[in-house]
């Protein structure tokens, strides 16, 4: 089950994460269920192994294409969006980096992803609603801190660590048949009680292996988020632009009081001290940080740079 | 102490800060924005608490104008108090020297404190200009007694505010002074009297 896209850091955006979020889930269905079957059929490890490897490497191949088919994006020219291309162009050309393809989805939500398989084929993905509220350096921001997932090859590395938890999976459903006695399994050995509990361990094991990788492959993507965040910080030269987009676009914006200090004084709201953001399992499990550290650690830069 | 202070300040694990000390820590901070933003002191600030009925207040007040008169033979601290339509009193010093002004500004608030009105002293706020595309534009920095923390505050047009100014102040002195991190509490003060 690889991860082959970098979404934006916004959660707001469900639909359009949960379209892509189900095309991959049928995919990994799919090619769990060929491989139990392939497994059911009697071949043998190392064949399912190429199999397994030879898929993975497919829809690594095709993520660019899955995505923007499931997303609904459409590529745009410089005649159609020439502000959208002279962004990307400033900032490409500043840093050294290969243009990549560009794609416009129409809807208001804001958000903007990157996909591709390496720098040279890759494809930035923004909707209507960012370009509409964000200005031109909150854009470039945001931009930036795509180009810099696919300078950062992110598509790769978290495709090769899918790859783990995939390995993984495999061996559970590989343990589990040869655990029944069905296909190929481990021919040699008894069916006695010490054989079925070595293939309780392997499947206990395996699920192991896969709830933590699952949780590492979250992990390194919010690390990702994090130095894309600063990548984007250094190729602009300007933290504050992007942490102001990271506020706009999660909302945050409006947490920022424009009542008189006078007028909420009194009253009691003003002394609730405020909830803890979100529960600590939540974070476990997702894929972008908190906008409230995105935006602190980018303060920390634009202090630093003093 | 206000029980909610007590909770905060262990919740926050601070070490303990007088008022005074944080005010305090902007005599080195006010370079700090200086050099780094360019934001240069007015040298205008005010001190403000909510008004109140009685002989007591009155005669805290006469006291901090007794002293204010005093200061200003040695001080050379120009200084008025304005009442604004929400009812607080505003002590406004305007003067040349950070060091008169803070030294001025944490004096007021140590009387207010000594005289039993510590509930109500709501801000200590500094004026600060910048140069930008050739018009001045003033920020604020605020110091909210209740939470002992400093919060910027760019006014910009109508009842809206400039984040991001305020997001670079926090970012040039947040290591310098006690700063309130949580924008949530970032409360404006519209149509200041100063």
């Amino acid at each position: 089950m690889s991860i082959p896209k970098t979404p934006s850091w916004q959660r707001r955006d469900a639909g359009l994460t949960a379209r892509i979020i189900l095309s991959f889930s049928i995919l990994a269905l799919l090619y769990i269920g060929f491989l139990s079957a392939l497994t059911y059929v009697g071949l043998d490890f190392v064949s399912i192994t190429v199999i397994a490897g030879i898929m993975i490497l497919a829809q690594w191949y095709f993520s660019d294409k899955i995505v923007l088919w499931s997303s609904g994006a459409k590529k745009v020219t410089r005649e159609q969006f020439p502000e959208l291309h002279d962004i990307i162009e400033r900032v490409v050309a500043r840093n050294n980096l290969p243009k990549p393809k560009i794609a416009v989805i129409n809807t208001n939500m804001p958000n903007a992803f990157a996909t591709g398989k390496g720098p040279r084929s890759s494809i930035v993905v923004v909707t209507t609603g960012l370009m509409d509220l964000l200005d031109t350096e909150e854009l470039e921001g945001v931009l930036s801190h795509e180009l810099t997932h696919i300078r950062n090859r992110d598509v790769l590395i978290l495709t090769l660590a899918s790859l783990f938890s995939t390995v993984a999976w495999y061996l559970m459903q590989f343990g589990f048949y040869g655990g029944m006695g069905y296909g190929y399994g481990y021919g040699y050995r008894d069916r006695n009680n010490s054989g079925a509990g070595a293939m309780i361990i392997v499947i206990v094991v395996a699920m192991l292996t896969w709830v933590v990788s699952f949780l590492i492959i979250r992990a390194i993507s919010r690390y990702r988020e994090f130095a894309a965040d600063r990548g984007s910080a250094q190729m602009t030269g300007k933290p504050v632009k992007l942490a102001n987009a990271l506020m706009k676009i999660s909302g945050n914006m409006r947490q920022i009081p424009t009542k008189d200090l006078r007028q909420v004084e009194g009253l009691n709201a003003f002394f609730i001290i405020p909830a803890l953001s979100g529960s600590t399992i939540g974070n476990l499990f997702s894929t972008h940080p908190p906008v409230e550290k995105r935006v602190q650690k980018l303060m920390e830069m634009e202090a630093s740079m003093g | 102490m206000s029980f909610f202070r007590k909770l905060r300040k262990s919740i926050n694990n601070n070490k303990p800060r007088t008022d005074s000390d944080a005010i305090f820590s902007l005599s080195s901070a006010y370079i700090t924005l200086e050099t780094k933003l360019g934001l240069k002191s007015t040298g205008r600030c005010a001190l403000s608490l909510k008004s109140a009925d009685g002989m007591h207040f009155t005669e805290m007040k006469d006291g901090i104008q007794r002293f204010l008169n005093i200061s200003k033979s040695d001080t050379e601290l120009k200084n008025r108090m304005v009442v604004d339509s929400y009812g607080y009193l505003w002590v406004v010093l305007e003067g040349k020297s950070m060091a008169d002004i803070l030294a001025g500004i944490s004096a007021i608030g140590d009387t207010v404190q000594e005289r039993g009105f510590s509930k109500q002293l709501l801000v200590a706020i500094f004026e600060f200009k910048i140069e930008k595309h050739s018009n001045e534009v003033t920020q604020y920095l605020i110091y909210n007694y209740k939470f002992n923390k400093f919060y910027p505050f760019v006014p910009f047009g109508q009842k809206t505010r400039s984040t991001e100014d305020e997001m670079k102040i926090m970012a040039a002195i947040v290591d310098e002074v006690p700063f309130e991190k949580d924008m949530i509490l970032w409360y404006p003060l519209w149509d200041l009297p100063i």
